[in-house]
């Protein structure tokens, strides 16, 4: 089949690839075909009649529906006649028969293609002088998403992207004829993830933001292209705001990261950033009660103190903690001033040097995915291994779905739970934390075929895709990687994955919004920006004449040496919140001489302070973020609050560096973008303007190699070693989507969603100790004990306890605290 | 809760379609849940989904879309009473009257005992015997039809012996003069009758007619067995393709033509038997399944030899019960026989017939909308091209064929093609079953040669008007989809070819002869209210030019017509007409556009008599923006008023009025 075929539309001659729809020719050649039902990411269905066209055919000229029709070879088309208009004023009429015209109080007033469509093609006038059919105006078909059914069209939108996206038929139409509407089946709220796409898709105002609902007009907003700071996919995002607040975020199309999607907690989770609770000066403890202070104050503060512990103690005696949700340059300011002006490499993050990650993150995100009329998937396989797309990282979950049903894509899933996307065929290898590394054991024997038949099927059927696939990527992720055994399972999987054969590669996945750029920013203990080891000589080299000083060559106290050490006198806590995490690191930070958190909100961390610094977030300062891809991404300023004195983290630490005697060259945030591509030699020429408004990947070639460096031993809780008699169950944790988290908390509209403070067990080992679904239970373990209540699902294999992190009221650090493995025992209270 | 005893029934049923595809038995599983409760409860529906590993959402969007899947209870029984056009000239609507006047509540309500539920209904394939009404016996879930109901009498009649508990004693359809004790008597086929000798009709009348022995006694299989032995596949295509059998079910295409699009490499491939007879005024396909279903058998399995498929569907409408229950005895029948099933007729060839009962959905006639269907959608219509023949069921090659197509396909395999092309004319060969109702005497089944003069079908075979007094005015002549055909058109032949010329279509035969005690207004708002209820809703000119429709004639009817009306109601259906995504559109305005322009005089002086002053409608004000999110606002799904007292049923929909 000839690739082009060529056609006339209106008299002109276009040529277009074979097998396009004549919809979208015609829109190549640049007419406007109105469309309500057709949507280019969307199968056709053919259902609103908005297209209809004159085609010349064998029998005569008809009338055809352009956006089910494919283009063919001479085709003579025209959508300017008499007889189109006719037919398209007609059917204008039809749609708005029904329709209550309240454009004066609907959401989509604005930006309503049903609006536009009415003035460019319809009739100007109604012949209706019937009763309007009525039905169910704004109701909630969840807690996010609001259905006005007589506002809709009928065109299908949102019912085919939760079922050929989602894979989650939750919307459908019901009754029949002239009573059809869109609903969902009673009772059963939409619950897909990325469910609020449909809003967008949605061209009329039958959909609307539970969260935003009546806070805008589409006129009167400005509009910022940013990116979601949730997860790590970094989807693209415009974030709407008026008057200084943040009214509204909604997708925006890059099709190397998110396509157009975006997930719900992206979406609608953003209550936070005009929350009241925000931290609005700086505050300084006197007289053991924090005290709003000026910045000068504090910050003269904060820097006669460091001097102090640095002359008493030595440097190795103060820390940082970065963070995965703060920007690039704010993560290389705290690691230059660490390194730089105090002198040490005690910088970490949560998940950072803990975790045997790798440097380069997923190949690319568009490799996985399968747009509608796109490319298909360049893997084949993929294997999940301890990560759980579905609540961590939605978009790519939302791909892998696409890439399994449309692009053929194999799915192996290792996990401590039946995650979601075991809905799927494909081998299901379950184990427990502190078993990944026999797991991958028996997986490698199997691939290489020294593996005795045990009959575990499920590893076998693995083995079998793995060495069957041309091109397999596994996926691992920090659950599965963290503490003494995390090199062991970095080191398993890629020689699995050399097992498995070339064109097979193991990428690594952190979670958090900016995970992949605080390790290339060197917020780890062992390794300098460009995640280079201390002892590189060629970076070593290339940081201390950039930044005029001698670098340690020592390694510094990752995140959890520094929150167990005894020998720490001062650390400086930067959007973590490790007091939450375990009690014992809640009692050692009270025992040192200083404390500074600079953060969004008050934290249990922040309440045993000496200084708390007010933090802007990513909406309110100009910003860069490397998504799990290593693509480098602009999120600009988008809001502001005149009243608040909040600054942004690289600021504060230009600030304090001048204070320690410092003098750094840094005029503006653009400046330390600037630099950060000098000292990051895989960042080189990515600089603000050249990032563009779709970002850019670093090329992998360009990270060091893998080569482990040297760190400190580990020390601290030991690994559960706990009777089975007494504990007999192991405890699985991990992030959720919604997790009632600071964040998350001050959504309002959303806190139905959020996950309860259960503890979740198989109904086998319900069953045993006697425990049922709501029963209120305390879990132990020999570190602490959770007053929780139970819930029941087999999706929690038998032998586990499932507890995620970041539930308020149940903090499941109380019964790890600091270690990664505990056993627990679950009693009815 | 799913009881272990409905779950293994669920199970079995789900067993006989293609491993994979156990939702297409979403339709008899929904029919075990509601024979349970009398309804489908959420819950159950939600428990089915988990049974068939789909969504709960799309459970709930298929019994909303099927009319004999029900979101409340109904009634221990529940009647329905047909008022489509075929029962309206017959006193349909009368017959509803009296039914709630014995009752004692409207329709759409329960008697308090929660005995009886009554509601109107659409064509239920018994013109020939109007007004009559069916029966759901809820706890067995069985539905008999009520038949010949003239009068206030017939209807108490019927009421006592449904009260006696007598009513399910058979299945077969019951009328007041068959069953003069009041015990639930059968009577047996209704009136056939035409040309001799007979064929399609043969046989209708011997007793037992319906089992194997009398069919073999005739002849039946024989035809069959000799084909399976002695004719290629590729032979029978080609001899069906010569014989020139065209479809019955109203396109009239040629069977053999569309059998030849099948591509010649994919397997399997399917038969689905369109037994969804539902076009008001056709009522012929349920005669030959209720009393000579082994003719339609042996001409599935020549079909499947000739197609070389070993998989078919009998695609039967829910409301055919008694259908469906003769058809299960003769499909076990021949079974036994080793005439389905494996090694058929020690051919070395297989097939297994599916009877598939559908729920209650017009659409669902047409052939697309009929695979998604039994594919366990709602039934609405896909894109074509790709044609069943090509990507069908399951989306593979698929021939969708009538009830009477099929067994016109026995005859000619029994008698030869030469034979079939001598009835009839060239291009409209063979024998049809004409369907005649409405105002004639003797409405009832005819079985003439195409061609026959429509005159002398509704004359010499009907009897004439059904009141002398009262002259024909008009005749639909192939279900009520088709244009209208005025006296002077009378002469037309009954083929294809002249009836397109005199400006309709031949269609499926349903003749529906029109008298001048009939207001051609009514005509056409009862025929618009038929396609409003039964659009699928899938295409915005259908769902919405349908019921704009309706709302306009209603309000002519109602005395509030405006003199614009009439060419608004054209704009109305030229721009439905051809614009809809499947040929429902069409079928939706041809009857009203032909009664425009042959019957302007009747609207205009109905609008003129009623309204001189032209007085638009009292344009009801909208509801005010209603901040309670959870308030109902009152969708209201019935528009049906009688004729004749004046009683005003609550939920009418009355312009102006609330």
């Amino acid at each position: 089949m000839a690739d082009h075929v060529t056609l006339t539309i209106n008299e002109k001659e276009v040529s277009v690839p074979a097998r396009t729809l004549l919809v979208d020719a015609a829109r190549m050649a640049g007419v406007e075909i109105p469309v309500f039902c057709s949507h280019p990411k969307l199968d056709p269905v053919g259902c609103c009649r908005m297209c209809l066209v004159e085609v010349d055919g064998p029998r005569g000229t008809a009338m055809m529906a352009s956006c089910t029709m494919p283009v063919g070879d001479g085709m003579v088309v025209r959508t300017d006649t008499e007889q189109v208009r006719t037919v398209q004023e007609a059917n204008l009429g039809f749609i708005l028969l029904n329709h209550p015209l309240d454009c004066p109080i609907c959401d989509k007033g604005g930006e309503c293609p049903l609006q536009d469509q009415t003035m460019r093609f319809g009739q100007g006038i109604s012949q209706l002088i019937e009763p309007k059919r009525l039905a169910k105006k704004h109701y909630d078909i969840s807690d996010t998403i609001v259905l006005d059914q007589e506002r809709c069209v009928l065109c299908w939108r949102c019912i085919r992207y939760l079922e050929e996206w989602e894979d989650k038929p939750q919307l459908g139409l019901f009754e029949r004829g002239n009573d059809t509407i869109v609903d969902i089946q009673e009772g059963r709220p939409v619950d897909a993830k990325t469910s609020g796409n449909i809003i967008d898709l949605c061209p009329v105002g039958a959909l609307t933001n539970r969260v935003s609902r009546f806070s805008y007009r589409p006129w009167e907003i400005e509009r910022t292209p940013s990116i979601c700071m949730h997860c790590s996919v970094g989807c693209n995002v415009r974030l709407d705001s008026r008057t200084h607040q943040l009214r509204r975020i909604v997708g925006r199309e890059n099709m190397q990261v998110n396509d157009q999607w975006i997930c719900d907690k992206g979406r609608f989770a953003h209550g936070w950033v005009n929350d009241e609770k925000r931290l609005a000066a700086p505050l300084l403890r006197k007289n053991g009660r924090l005290t709003q202070v000026q910045w000068s104050e504090a910050l003269a503060y904060i820097a006669g103190k460091a001097a102090g512990i640095k002359e008493k103690y030595g440097a190795d005696a103060i820390g940082a903690i970065g963070s995965g949700k703060i920007s690039n340059e704010s993560n290389y300011a705290l690691q230059r001033f660490m390194r730089g002006v105090i002198g040490t490499n005690n910088i970490d993050h949560r998940d950072g040097g803990d975790v045997a990650a790798l440097p380069t993150g997923l190949p690319a995100l568009a490799e996985l995915m399968k747009p509608q009329y796109g490319p298909d998937p360049q893997v084949d396989t993929v294997l999940l291994f301890g990560v759980d797309p579905s609540e961590e990282l939605p978009v790519l979950d939302l791909h892998l779905k696409r890439a399994i049903l449309r692009g053929g894509v194999k799915l192996i899933i290792a996990h401590a739970r039946k995650i979601e996307l075991t809905r799927y065929e494909g081998p299901y290898l379950a184990y427990r934390p502190g078993e990944e590394i026999p797991l991958i054991d028996s997986l490698k024997q199997a691939v290489q075929g020294s593996g005795e038949a045990d009959g575990d099927s499920a590893a076998q059927a693995a083995a079998e895709l793995l060495s069957e696939s041309e091109k397999a990527l596994i996926i691992y992720g920090p659950m599965a990687a963290r503490g003494e055994s995390g090199p062991g399972v970095r080191l398993g999987l890629e020689q699995l994955a050399q097992a498995a054969g070339e064109g097979t590669s193991v990428a690594y996945v952190g979670l958090d919004g900016n995970a992949q750029g605080c390790r290339d920013m060197g917020v780890l203990p062992d390794r300098l920006p460009g995640q280079f080891p201390l002892d590189d000589a060629e970076a070593k080299a290339r940081l201390e004449r950039l930044w005029g000083c001698t670098l340690s060559g020592s390694p510094g106290y990752s995140y959890k040496q520094m929150l167990d050490s005894q020998e720490m006198r001062g650390l400086f806590v930067n959007g973590a919140n490790p007091a939450a995490e375990s009690p014992d690191w809640a009692a050692s930070l009270d025992d040192l001489d200083l404390l500074v958190v600079t953060d969004l909100l008050p934290t249990e961390t922040a309440e045993k302070a000496d200084v708390v610094l007010p933090a802007q977030g990513w909406a309110e300062s100009d910003g860069t973020y490397t998504n799990l891809e290593r693509r480098v991404q602009r999120a600009p300023k988008a809001v502001a609050d005149p009243k608040s004195r909040a600054a942004p983290d690289w600021m504060i630490f230009i600030h304090l560096a001048r204070q320690m005697g410092a003098a750094w060259p840094f005029t503006d945030v653009r400046s330390v973008t600037e630099e950060i591509t000098w000292a990051v030699p895989a960042y080189a020429g990515l600089n603000w303007e050249a990032l563009g408004d779709q970002g850019r990947q670093w090329a992998a070639e360009a990270a060091p190699s893998t080569a482990e460096s040297i760190g400190r031993a580990t020390a601290g809780v030991p690994a559960a070693a706990s009777a089975e008699a007494d504990y007999p169950l192991s405890l699985v944790t991990g992030t959720v989507l919604y997790d009632g988290g600071t964040l998350f908390g001050l959504t309002e509209q959303m806190h139905g969603m959020a996950h309860s403070a259960t503890v979740t067990l198989n109904p086998d080992d319900a069953a045993t100790f006697g425990v049922e679904a709501g029963s209120p239970v305390t879990v132990q373990s020999d570190q602490g004990q959770l007053e929780v209540t139970a819930a029941v699902d087999a999706q929690v294999q038998q032998g586990t306890a499932w507890i995620p992190e970041s539930l308020p009221g149940a903090p499941v650090g109380a019964l790890l605290n600091g270690s990664y493995t505990q056993r627990v025992k679950v009693e009815r209270r | 809760m799913i009881t272990e005893q409905m779950r293994q029934e669920i199970d079995e049923i789900l067993a006989r379609y293609p491993a994979g595809r156990e939702r297409s038995g979403i339709l008899p599983a929904l029919y075990v849940i509601q024979r349970e409760h009398g309804y489908c409860p959420v819950e159950e529906q939600d428990e089915l989904a988990e049974i068939l590993g789909i969504a709960p959402a799309e459970v709930g969007a298929v019994v909303g879309f099927y009319n004999m899947l029900h979101e409340e209870p109904k009634g221990e029984y529940h009647i329905e009473v047909c008022t489509n056009v075929p029962c309206m000239l017959r006193g349909g609507n009368r017959c509803l009257h009296n039914f709630e006047t014995t009752l004692g509540i409207h329709h759409g309500e329960r008697t308090e005992d929660g005995q009886f539920a009554l509601d109107h209904m659409e064509c239920l394939g018994s013109c020939g015997t109007a007004p009559m009404a069916i029966v759901t016996d809820q706890k067995s879930g069985e539905i008999r039809y009520f038949e010949n109901l003239k009068s206030a009498a017939d209807v108490e009649k019927a009421v006592d012996v449904l009260k006696s508990g007598n009513g399910f004693r058979s299945l077969e359809r019951w009328t007041p003069e068959a069953d003069p004790d009041n015990k639930g008597a059968a009577d047996g086929p209704y009136l056939t009758d035409g040309m001799e000798p007979r064929y399609l009709m043969d046989r209708l009348n011997e007793p037992d007619s319906h089992k194997i022995a009398t069919y073999e006694a005739y002849g039946g299989y024989a035809a069959a067995r000799r084909t399976l032995e002695e004719i290629e596949p590729a032979d029978m295509v080609d001899q069906i393709k010569e014989s020139g059998i065209r479809g019955r079910g109203g396109a009239g295409f040629p069977t053999g033509v569309k059998w030849g699009f099948l591509p010649p490499e994919t397997r399997p491939r399917y038969m689905v038997v369109n037994a969804d007879e539902s076009e008001p005024g056709t009522f012929k396909d349920r005669i030959i399944m209720e009393y000579d279903p082994h003719q339609l058998i042996e001409g599935i399995i020549l079909s499947c030899h000739a197609i070389e498929s070993e998989k078919a569907f009998i695609y039967i409408r829910g409301e055919y019960y008694f259908a469906y229950t003769r058809l299960e005895e003769a499909l076990a029948e021949a079974t036994a026989k080793g005439y389905l099933g494996e090694n058929i007729f020690g051919s070395g060839k297989n097939l297994d017939i599916v009877l598939h009962r559908g729920a209650g959905a017009y659409e669902c006639g047409e052939e697309t909308a009929q695979l998604t269907s039994l594919e366990g959608y709602r039934g609405e219509p896909r894109l074509k091209p790709p044609f069943p023949a090509v990507e069908g069921l399951y989306a593979k090659p698929t021939i969708v064929n009538n009830v009477e197509s099929i067994c016109n396909v026995t005859h000619v395999m029994r008698h030869g093609v030469d034979w079939y092309k001598a009835y009839g004319t060239e291009r409209s060969p063979g024998m049809r079953i004409f369907c005649l109702s409405g105002n004639v005497k003797r409405p009832g089944l005819y079985e003439l040669p195409h061609a026959t003069p429509l005159s002398e079908l509704v004359n010499r075979y009907g009897g004439g008007p059904e009141d002398e007094s009262h002259p024909i005015k008009a005749i639909v002549p192939g279900g009520l989809s088709m244009k209208l055909l005025t006296p002077d058109q009378f002469d037309t032949p009954l083929d294809y070819e002249s009836v397109a010329e005199a400006g309709s279509l031949l269609g499926s035969a349903g003749v529906i002869a029109i008298d001048d005690r009939t207001s051609m207004v009514e005509v056409a708002r009862r025929t618009l209210s038929f396609y409003r209820e039964e659009s699928c809703g899938k295409c915005t000119p259908c769902r919405e030019g349908t019921a704009w429709l309706e709302k306009i004639l209603l309000r002519i009817e109602e005395g509030q017509g405006l003199g614009r009306d009439l060419e608004l109601m054209e704009y109305i259906a030229d721009n439905i007409a051809g614009k809809s995504f499947c040929p429902f559109g069409e079928a939706s305005v041809w009857g009203l556009q032909s009664n425009l322009i042959k019957f302007r005089g009747e609207f205009a002086t109905q609008s003129e008599s009623t309204n001189p002053d032209e007085i638009g409608p009292v344009l009801p004000i909208r509801p005010d923006y209603r901040p309670n999110t959870h308030e109902e606002s009152g969708l209201r799904d019935s528009t049906f008023a009688p004729v004749g007292g004046n009683i005003v049923l609550h939920d009418d929909l009355v312009p102006g009025d609330d």
